[in-house]
């Protein structure tokens, strides 16, 4: 169904607002955009436009409402929770082509940039400066601010720094009736509601946006990272808890089990021994107060049992140790046809009970679990391990990672921490909150998109409407094109 | 007016049941140091006081995380957190007063915003009573959490116009090992924003920096470093190189209480934002209202681009006219100005916000979806919310 609801006429009416190269709908071409990078999950859209501006973004939204298709936005489609997976014969509203920077300031520590540009080119563009941009996911070569802003993108540094809310400091969106709209700027606080704290996290469930105002930081005098062995997660987990416990505030500590280590070394050559578990962490800050919290924290890592701790001898060997802990889900990949990743948060303290538990589903169903996560925030990432082509493996794997995220809300955690809600956990969400919780929620979502118009069947477990709009009557919403399929 | 000063979060709804059938205006009100913040609600038949809920409910110190109801004060949570050498890296001014719900209800912050963000940047979870005694919360109690939308932000702030906080969730900090206070003179608005680049530019990473405006017209500017000791060390030495290179003086420690001044003092008290490099704009912007008041002072949170000035209004006129230039001046440069207390006469002549935000129709109707009927702090907010 390529487009059973999007006829010719239609295309070409959006081919005229976009342009030809920039309207998608070939059925070749257009399975490319069938998923995101949770590729289990995936459905057709009607067509897929990449406009370049915020008019064109305007003319699409005003166009797909008066043809009642739902829009769906997607970035580079690096998501692992499918938050970017096309509602079947939607308009897929690509922001790639959105990559300008539009505006530095480095006095006033802030920047304004299109949605479509890639993470890691902020920092690069402002790094000659010595400045750069926090939040670092782990596909932040890849993945764009747009895509950041819709998840509330963490990274491994986010620990002392934040994740994308805490940087986001403004934004123009576009609503579904195609107004353009400005939350914010670079001033802080301005008056009224925090509707950019709404719209951080909301999946591209309220709005499409197009440009936003990022806050920028000054690179910290002194970097110092270490990576130590354990003979197994739990003394790497005590580890952790000493190095709190202390008043020390990583930047960022990461742990990697036995298997994802393996499968790192494997894939990336890097040179680290076989032990049950490494913790790879980072202070910074001003450099006498890094020389004192990385002696400190060496030490107590020794005292919690650690093999070996190794101190990159310069950025270079750094960068490598780094470019490891960032792989390992490519890594993981290749050790295992097929993974399932999860992304539950616990409270730190629960880590060693926690993952004796994930220990125990894995022995108990045969199937393989590497562990790496961020350990500062308690956030794991378990790949549960399967075959595809063996019967009953992959409803298996889906059973064990569902296991896990209810194993996170039991002990008080989050069913997701930086992946977002997407498609994959929405029937999770009645696990940490009540109806009433949902209800809220999409009262906010309400007074954004009243219509429903973007990214509908995300989020919420169960479908949802808004009723009315409140003070003036407004049509009811669309019906929806049609529900993703599976396979 | 009916006061209800319920115990829990049970009672809290029964009572915002109770207002709902009722079809009664509702206020809240936490330790009142916030009461004349935004336009005075309209006609209320209720107030409900939090100071009866007033528990910390959860403390687990190894997660560094905090669950306390909206009426404990700031004081109480920080004492609590000090027990374990950590802290809630909050300081808005009068601690003793300030509670937890009043907190996020006014988003507030303090000095050590520069450092740590506002209440927006450390709230994790949040349980909201809304307006028909529903009990709904967000968020969580793990600090990395991206679950459902970000009730908890949305509240942050919303001035008691969406529902009542009736308890809250945060993050922690370690308590600094050491302190220490830097104050440079007699510094032109120029000098402050000279310095405080130079700070930046030698990666100093004070926690706070406070610009304070003398009656000559220039500004002490108290930089304050907090953390290890060594760390402490290395920065004060490395600001005060600084100061020497730029010619300036340098002077002992200055208590707290002179930086919240300008935020408590006096009958009219306003507050300010814009870019931190438009200083030098501002103090001449400022002067006319400054000039005008009695015992004036004026607070600039130098990193963040934050002001607070405050005095008592004798010549109303004068005042007033200040106040609209002011804020004109600011609004243009995409800036603001807000009125966090007014004697009435100042009031009938300006508006506690000012213009209405571009996205005005987005906060209207987030607020008649939460409270249709206009009932929770009538009036107060933005645009009359």
């Amino acid at each position: 169904m390529t487009s059973a609801s999007i006829d010719s006429k239609l295309i070409a009416r959006f081919s005229a607002i976009v342009g030809d190269e920039q309207c998608i709908w070939k059925p070749e071409q257009i399975q490319t955009y069938e998923c995101d990078a949770l590729t289990s999950f995936h459905a057709k859209p009607g067509l897929v436009v990449l406009p370049r501006s915020t008019e064109e973004v305007v003319k699409v939204v005003k166009l797909a409402r008066e043809a009642g298709l739902p829009i769906v936005p997607r970035g580079s489609g690096t998501g692992l929770s499918g938050g970017a997976l096309p509602v079947a014969g939607c308009v897929l509203l690509g922001l790639s082509r959105m990559k300008r920077i539009l505006e530095v300031d480095l006095e006033n520590q802030w920047v304004r940039v299109e949605p479509g540009v890639i993470n890691l080119e902020i920092t690069k563009r402002i790094a000659p400066h010595g400045y750069y941009y926090a939040p670092d996911p782990s596909s932040q070569q890849v993945c764009t601010i747009g895509g950041n802003v819709a998840e509330n993108s963490g990274g491994a540094h986010c620990l002392k720094y934040g994740f994308t809310t805490n940087h986001v400091l403004g934004a123009r969106i576009v609503l579904g009736d195609g107004s353009i709209v400005d939350l914010g700027g670079p001033v802080l606080d301005p008056p009224g509601y925090d509707l950019r704290g709404a719209l951080v996290g909301s999946e591209g469930t309220l709005c499409i946006v197009t440009e936003v105002v990022l806050r920028i930081l000054r690179k910290p005098e002194a970097t110092r990272t270490f990576f130590a062995t354990f003979p197994s997660t739990t003394e790497a987990g005590n580890a952790v808890s000493f190095i709190i416990a202390a008043g020390i505030l990583p930047a960022a500590i990461e742990m990697m089990d036995r298997l994802a280590i393996v499968a790192i070394k494997a894939a990336t050559g890097v040179d680290w021994p076989d032990v049950g578990a490494a913790l790879l962490m980072d202070v910074d800050g001003p450099a006498a107060e890094v020389e004192h919290t990385a002696a400190e924290a060496t030490e107590l890592a020794r005292k919690a049992g650690a093999i070996e701790i190794r101190i990159p001898r310069d950025a270079a060997e750094r960068e490598t140790m780094w470019r490891g802990r960032k792989s390992a889900f490519a890594a993981v990949g290749r050790i295992s046809p097929n993974y399932v990743v999860q992304d539950g948060v616990i409270p730190r303290s629960e880590i060693a009970r926690v993952l004796r538990e994930i220990e125990r589903l894995s022995n108990e169903s045969g199937l393989r679990i590497a562990n790496v996560f961020h350990a500062g925030d308690g956030n794991l990432h378990p790949l549960v391990l399967y075959d595809a082509a063996v019967p009953g493996q992959e409803a298996l794997a889906e059973n064990i990672a569902g296991e896990i995220l209810k194993i996170c809300v039991r002990s008080g955690g989050s069913i997701t921490g930086e992946h977002g809600v997407g498609a994959d956990k929405a029937a999770y969400m009645a696990d940490m909150f009540s109806e009433e919780d949902l209800a809220t929620m999409n009262m906010v979502r309400c007074s954004f998109d009243p219509e429903m118009r973007f990214n509908p069947g995300k989020v919420f477990p169960t479908p949802r409407l808004c009723g009315d709009k409140p003070g003036k009557y407004v049509a009811h919403a669309t019906e929806i094109a049609g529900l993703a399929g599976r396979g | 007016m009916i006061a209800h000063s319920p115990a829990n979060v049970d009672e809290a709804s029964a009572v915002m049941a109770l207002t709902y059938r009722e079809k009664q205006r509702v206020t809240f009100i936490g330790g009142g140091t916030q009461q004349q913040l935004g336009n005075p609600p309209a006609d209320v038949d209720a107030e409900i006081r939090t100071a009866r809920m007033n528990r910390i409910l959860e403390y687990a110190p190894a997660d560094m995380v905090m669950r306390v109801e909206a009426g404990a004060t700031l004081a109480q949570v920080q004492a609590a957190a000090r027990e374990h050498r950590q802290m809630l890296a909050l300081d808005p001014p009068n601690p003793d007063r300030s509670t937890i719900g009043g907190m996020v209800a006014t988003g507030a912050y303090g000095p050590r915003r520069a450092r740590f963000g506002a209440v927006r940047d450390l709230i994790i979870g949040v349980t909201l009573v809304r307006g028909d005694g529903v009990v709904a919360r967000g968020g969580g109690k793990v600090v990395k959490n991206v679950a459902g939308f970000d009730l908890p932000k949305v509240a942050c702030g919303s001035l008691g116009t969406l529902g009542m906080i009736a308890d809250a969730t945060f993050r922690l900090h370690p308590l600094p090992e050491s302190s220490e206070t830097v104050v440079f003179e007699r510094l032109t608005p120029e000098d402050v924003v000279s310095l405080v680049a130079s700070v930046r530019q030698a990666q100093l990473e004070p926690t706070s920096a406070v610009a304070l405006r003398t009656n000559h017209g220039t500004y002490d500017l108290v930089i304050r470093f907090e953390g290890f000791a060594k760390g402490v060390e290395q920065q004060t030495s490395g600001v005060r190189r600084l100061a020497a290179g730029l010619r300036m003086s340098e002077s002992g420690g200055k208590p707290q209480h002179s930086l919240d001044e300008a935020r408590t003092n006096g009958a009219l008290r306003i507050k300010l934002g814009t870019l931190p490099t438009r200083l030098p704009a501002v103090d001449a912007v400022l002067e006319p209202l400054l000039a005008a008041l009695d015992r004036s002072s004026f607070a600039w949170y130098a990193t963040l681009g934050l002001g607070f000035a405050s005095g008592n209004a004798s010549d109303m006129r004068a005042v007033v006219a200040a106040l609209q230039a002011a804020r004109s001046a600011l609004v243009e440069t995409g800036g603001w100005l807000v009125i966090d207390a007014a004697p009435a006469e100042v009031r009938r002549e300006v508006d506690a916000w000012g213009p209405k935000p571009g996205a005005f129709a987005i906060m209207e109707q987030l607020k008649l979806r939460f409270d249709p009927e206009r009932r929770l702090n009538p009036g107060r907010f933005v645009g009359g919310l």
